[in-house]
C-alpha cells in the first residue's frame, strides 16, 4: 500500500518531544516543589481521598469482589500467552464485520495511517474521546506539525482533557486529568475560548463547554478513540466514560478510528462482565459508568448514525517486549487509576512529577519499560515500595515487585554509579561476615562520637546528607546487642 | 527479650547473624542481597528451634516473603529459604497467636495517649493489624486513639529516604499532622525504621512526641 | 497483509511469568469482612432498578398500561416545553401512540426515518424517545441496542431522554445482561450495544458535579406492565 510522505518531518532530538521529561535527579525535584505546593497538594488529597472512599465501599459491598480480582488476573494472563492468536481472531472478526485494520508497530505508524486517512477524506475536524494510548505517542501534536497543510483542527472532548488541551497543559491522572488546576484557572482558560468573560460556577463553565464541544461534535469528519477493552471473541470495542463524549465520538462521524494497545484485549465477550465492573468500581468508585458501550464494526444495515468507516489500530509500542517477561504482568492493567489514588508518593507529588504520560505506580513501572530504563531512570525509585499499589490494583498486579525488578535491572545493565554499587558490595562483604560486621560497628560508634549533638547524629557528608538535611538520625546504641547479650541480658 | 522470657520462652541469640540484606535488596542489588541471605540462612538453620522471632514487619517479610522471591530460580536455597520463612514471626504475631498472650498477663503498664503506626510490610504482606492493637488494648494506663489515614507509609522505604529526600520527608510530615491531629503524645510501632525516620523528623520539627517500639511498651511495668 | 505477520510474529511466544499473589492486608475490599451490602438475590427487580435509578438522579416510574406511560410522555413534554420530540421508529413506539397527541399540543414528532440529516434533527430535539432492549436492576442501568430505525444520538444529543421498556425485560444483574451478548460469534452481536446509566456528568471542574455534560442530564424510564 502506497502511503503518501507527510508533508514535513521534523527530526527531534529532544526527548521531551518522547512524552518523557525525567532525568536522575527530576523526581524528587518536581517532587519537592509539588510538594510544597499546598494548593495542589489539597486537589490531590481531596480528590484521591474520596476516589478512595468511594472505592472502598463500592467494592467492599460486592461479594464477589475478591473473585473478580483472581479472575480478571487469569483472563489476562491467558491473554497474553496467546496474544497472537488472539489479535488474529480480533482483526478477522473486525474485517469480517466490515472494519479495517492496521497493525502499527510504534507511535509513528499510527500518526502516519491516521494522517493519510484524514488526507483522503479530506477531513478538517477531528474529535477525540479519551485516550492515554493517544497521549503516550502524541498524536494531537504529531498530527498538527507533520501534517500541517491539512490545517486539522483536533478537538479533546472529555471535558478534563479540552480544558488541558486549551491550556497547553497535559493531564496528571488517568481519571481525573485536571485535577491539579483550579477553578480560577478553568475559568480564565474556558473563558479566553469563550472570548468573554466567564463566571466561575460549575454550572456557567460546564454550560458553556457543552456548548462549544457540540457544535465540534457535530461537525467531525472522523472521530478518534482509544479502546478500554477489546474483544477477540466478537472484534468488538468497548469505551467507558461518564460524560458520554465518546457514545458522541463514535456515532456522528462518518469515519471512526480506534487506536488500541494491544495488551487491551480480552478473549471473550463475557469476560467483559468482570472488567467493566472492576474498572468502574475502582476507577471511579461506580457500579457501571454511566456510559458503556459496545461497538462492534461500522454501522449495521439500516442505520442512520455511527460510523460508515471503522478503523482498527492494534498498537505496539514497545508493549511485545514485555510478553513472556518477568516484566509482563504490568500488561495486565486495565488503567483505572486505583493504584495513583492510593499511593502515598503520588499523594504527595500529584502526577507531574512522573514526567510521562502514564504517573503514580503503574507510570512508574510500564514507562521505563515502554520507553527505555534510560530516559526514565528515576521512576523506579520514585516509590517507597509501600505495597498499596499492589493492594488496590483490581487485576492484582504486583506493582511493587515490578519496581524492584527495575531497580534490579539497572543494577544487571551498570546503570547504577560507582559510589553506590560500591556501597553496596560494602554492605555484602560486611554482613556475611559476622566479624567484619562487628568491626563496622564499632567504627560506627567512633565516628559518630564528634558528629553526636544532643541526642542525634548531624550532620551527615554526602548522600547520607540527604537524611539529615530534614531529618534528625539517632546514633547507634553505646552496646550493640550482641555484647549485652554475652554479659547475660 | 525480656518480654519473651516473661512468658517462659527459651530465647536464642545466634551471634553470627548480621542483616536480612533488604537495603541492598530495594535498592536493586540482588546478587548482593543473595548472598547476605545466603548467610541468614547458614546462620538460622545451625540452631536449633521452633521460631524466629523478629521485631520488625519489615525484616520478617524479607525472609518469610522475599528470600523465596530472590531465590525463585535456585531452587535449592528456595527450599531452605521457605522452610525458614515459615518458620519466622513478626514480635507482636509471636505474642499473641503463637504464645496465646495478653498484656495483661505481661503487666505491663505504660501511662500515655498513643497511636500505633503498623509498618506497610506488616500491613500488607504479613496482614498483622489486629495482634499490635490487642495487646497494646491491654496495657494499663494506656490510651490507644486512632489516627487519620493510618494506612499512609511513613516514607522510609529504605534508601528511597536519601534517593527521594524531599518526597521521603514529605510523606513523613503527613503522618505527623495525622498525629498531631490524634492528639496523642506517644507514636507506638512494631517497625524501628519507621520509628528511626517519623523520630528523625518529629524532632528536627521540634515535637517531643515519645517514640517507642511495641516491645519497649510492653517491657514496661511502672508506669513509664 | 504483509504488515501483519511481520507484527503477530513478534508476538507467538508462551508466557511464563507471573504468579498471583492474593492480597494479606485484612482491611480492604479483597479481604471479605462483614456482610457485603449486594450479596442479597434481588427479589423485585422492577422495584430495584426504580431505586438505583432514583440514586443516579434519573426518574423512573412504573405503570401497568401503554395509556399510562402515554400519558408520562406527554406529561413530560408540557413541563419541558418542548418543541420537538426525536423518536425511534419501532413498533413499541408505535404502539404507544404519542405522535399525535403530541402533535396536537403544538410538538413536533420526527421520526428516526429516512431523515436528510440526522445532525440537525436530533441536535435540536428537546425530547429524545425510545425503548430499550434490558434493563438492569443492580445498576439503574437500560441496554440500549442500535440498529435500523433505533437512532444512537436520539438517546444523546437532546438534553431529555425518556426510554419505554417492558417489564419483563428488566434483568437483575451485569454479568446476565452481557450474558444475553455472550458466546455468539462476531455475526450475533448488533453494530452498537450501550449500557446507559443514569444522566451524563463530569467531574472534572474542581470534583464538583456538572450533569449533562454531553449527553443527557434529564433521564426518564417507565417501566411498562
Amino acid at each position: 500500500m502506497e502511503t503518501q510522505k507527510p508533508a514535513r518531518r521534523r527530526e527531534t532530538e529532544d526527548r521531551r518531544h518522547e512524552g518523557i521529561v525525567s532525568g536522575v535527579e527530576g523526581f524528587n525535584e518536581r517532587g519537592r516543589k509539588a510538594a510544597r505546593d499546598k494548593e495542589l497538594h489539597d486537589s490531590v488529597e481531596l480528590f484521591t481521598g474520596k476516589a478512595v472512599a468511594a472505592r472502598n465501599a463500592v467494592l467492599h459491598a460486592l461479594p464477589e469482589a475478591p473473585e473478580l480480582r483472581k479472575r480478571a488476573y487469569r483472563i489476562k494472563q491467558e491473554t497474553m500467552a496467546n496474544l497472537d492468536r488472539y489479535l488474529e481472531q480480533m482483526a478477522d472478526n473486525v474485517e469480517a464485520r466490515g472494519g479495517k485494520v492496521f497493525f502499527a508497530e510504534d507511535g509513528e505508524a499510527v500518526v502516519r495511517y491516521i494522517g493519510d486517512l484524514a488526507r483522503r477524506k479530506g477531513a478538517k475536524v477531528v474529535t477525540k474521546s479519551k485516550s492515554m494510548a493517544t497521549e503516550e505517542i502524541e498524536l494531537n501534536r504529531r498530527l498538527e506539525e507533520d501534517y500541517a497543510d491539512l490545517d486539522l483542527e483536533i478537538v479533546e472532548t472529555d471535558l478534563g482533557e479540552w480544558i488541558a488541551q486549551l491550556a497547553g497543559d497535559h493531564p496528571s491522572h488517568i481519571v481525573g486529568p485536571i485535577l491539579h488546576m483550579n477553578r480560577k484557572r478553568i475559568t480564565e482558560v474556558l473563558s479566553q475560548a469563550a472570548g468573554e468573560e466567564l463566571p466561575p460556577d460549575v454550572e456557567a463553565l460546564g454550560s458553556f463547554a457543552r456548548k462549544r464541544l457540540r457544535e465540534k461534535f457535530l461537525a467531525a469528519d472522523i472521530g478518534v478513540t482509544g479502546a478500554n477493552f477489546g474483544v477477540a471473541e466478537t472484534g468488538t470495542v468497548a469505551t467507558i466514560t461518564n460524560e458520554g463524549n465518546a457514545r458522541l465520538v463514535t456515532s456522528v462521524p462518518p469515519v471512526h478510528v480506534i487506536v488500541m494497545g494491544i495488551e487491551k484485549l480480552v478473549p471473550r465477550f463475557e469476560d467483559l462482565s468482570v472488567f467493566v465492573r472492576l474498572l468502574a468500581r475502582s476507577g471511579t468508585g461506580q457500579k457501571l459508568t454511566v456510559y458503556t458501550n459496545f461497538i462492534t464494526g461500522p454501522r449495521d444495515e439500516g442505520e442512520l448514525d455511527g460510523a460508515e468507516e471503522l478503523h482498527l489500530i492494534l498498537m505496539d509500542n514497545g508493549r511485545s517486549k514485555l510478553l513472556g517477561t518477568e516484566f509482563e504482568e504490568a500488561l495486565y492493567c486495565i488503567r483505572c487509576g486505583a493504584c495513583l489514588n492510593v499511593c502515598p508518593v503520588y499523594r504527595q507529588t500529584g502526577g507531574h512529577a512522573y514526567g510521562s504520560t502514564y504517573s503514580g505506580p503503574i507510570g512508574a513501572v510500564i514507562t521505563p519499560l515502554l520507553k527505555g530504563q534510560k530516559d526514565a531512570k528515576d521512576l523506579p525509585h520514585a516509590s517507597s515500595l509501600c505495597g498499596a499499589c499492589w493492594e488496590a490494583c483490581p487485576v492484582g498486579i504486583p506493582l511493587h515487585e515490578l519496581l524492584l525488578k527495575l531497580r534490579n535491572q539497572q543494577v544487571e545493565e551498570g546503570m547504577k554509579g560507582k559510589g553506590e554499587t560500591l556501597a553496596f558490595k560494602g554492605f555484602e562483604n560486611t554482613m556475611k561476615n559476622p566479624a567484619l560486621y562487628k568491626i563496622s560497628g564499632k567504627a560506627g560508634r567512633l565516628v559518630q562520637k564528634p558528629l553526636k549533638k544532643d541526642g542525634s547524629v548531624r550532620p551527615l557528608p554526602g548522600p547520607l546528607g540527604a537524611w539529615t538535611d530534614s531529618r534528625d538520625l539517632p546514633p547507634l546504641a553505646e552496646k550493640p546487642f550482641r555484647d549485652l547479650w554475652k554479659e547475660g541480658i | 527479650m525480656r518480654v519473651l522470657r516473661r512468658l517462659g520462652v527459651d530465647v536464642i541469640y545466634p551471634e553470627r547473624q548480621t542483616c536480612c540484606g533488604q537495603p541492598a535488596f530495594n535498592s536493586g542489588f540482588f546478587d548482593e542481597t543473595r548472598s547476605v541471605g545466603r548467610h541468614f540462612i547458614d546462620v538460622f538453620e545451625k540452631e536449633r528451634f521452633d521460631y524466629v522471632v523478629c521485631p520488625s514487619g519489615s525484616c520478617t517479610t524479607m525472609v518469610s516473603h522475599y528470600y523465596p522471591f530472590i531465590f525463585e530460580d535456585l531452587p535449592d536455597e528456595r527450599e531452605r529459604s521457605e522452610a525458614l520463612g515459615g518458620r519466622v514471626r513478626e514480635f507482636s504475631d509471636f505474642l499473641v497467636n503463637v504464645m496465646g498472650a495478653n498484656a495483661s498477663d505481661l503487666g505491663a503498664h505504660h501511662e500515655a495517649q498513643a497511636v500505633f503506626h503498623t509498618g506497610c510490610h506488616q500491613r500488607r504482606e504479613l496482614g498483622l493489624l489486629r495482634e499490635p492493637r490487642e495487646l497494646l488494648e491491654n496495657v494499663e494506663g494506656l490510651n490507644l486513639v486512632g489516627w487519620e489515614k493510618e494506612e499512609l507509609c511513613c516514607g522510609f522505604g529504605g534508601t528511597f529516604s536519601v534517593k527521594m529526600p524531599a518526597v521521603s520527608t514529605a510523606m513523613a510530615d503527613e503522618k505527623i499532622k495525622a498525629l498531631e491531629n490524634s492528639g496523642a503524645d506517644t507514636l507506638i510501632s512494631g517497625d524501628s525504621s519507621c520509628l528511626m525516620h517519623l523520630k528523625g523528623r518529629l524532632q528536627r520539627t521540634g515535637h517531643d512526641t515519645r517514640v517507642l517500639h511495641l516491645a519497649q511498651v510492653l517491657d514496661q511495668k511502672n508506669g513509664g | 497483509m504483509a504488515g501483519r505477520t511481520e507484527f503477530l510474529e513478534t508476538i507467538r511466544h508462551r508466557t511464563q511469568a507471573g504468579r498471583y499473589k492474593p492480597t494479606h492486608a485484612p482491611d480492604v475490599a479483597w479481604t471479605p469482612k462483614d456482610e457485603p451490602r449486594e450479596s442479597a438475590w434481588i427479589e423485585d427487580p422492577p422495584a430495584r432498578f426504580l431505586e438505583e435509578l432514583e440514586v443516579l438522579g434519573g426518574h423512573g416510574r412504573r405503570v401497568t398500561t401503554l395509556e399510562e406511560a402515554r400519558e408520562y410522555v406527554l406529561a413530560l413534554a408540557r413541563e419541558r416545553e418542548a418543541k420537538l420530540l426525536v423518536r425511534w421508529d419501532v413498533p413499541e413506539l408505535e404502539e404507544l401512540g404519542v405522535d399525535r397527541p403530541l402533535g396536537d399540543e403544538g410538538v413536533e414528532v420526527a421520526l428516526w426515518r429516512n431523515l436528510e440529516d440526522f445532525r440537525e434533527v436530533a441536535g435540536r430535539a428537546d425530547i429524545g424517545l425510545s425503548t430499550a432492549r434490558w434493563a438492569i436492576a443492580e445498576t439503574g442501568s437500560l441496554v440500549l441496542e442500535g440498529g435500523p430505525g433505533r437512532g444512537r444520538t436520539v438517546t444523546l444529543l437532546p438534553p431529555t431522554h425518556v426510554a419505554v421498556v417492558s417489564v419483563e425485560g428488566v434483568l437483575r444483574t451485569v454479568p446476565e445482561a452481557i450474558g444475553k451478548y455472550a458466546g455468539g460469534e462476531a455475526g450475533g452481536l448488533p453494530a452498537n450495544v450501550s449500557f446507559h446509566t443514569g444522566p451524563s456528568r463530569s467531574g472534572d471542574i474542581e470534583m464538583s458535579i456538572f450533569v449533562g455534560m454531553h449527553g443527557p442530564g434529564d433521564v426518564h424510564v417507565i417501566l411498562v406492565g
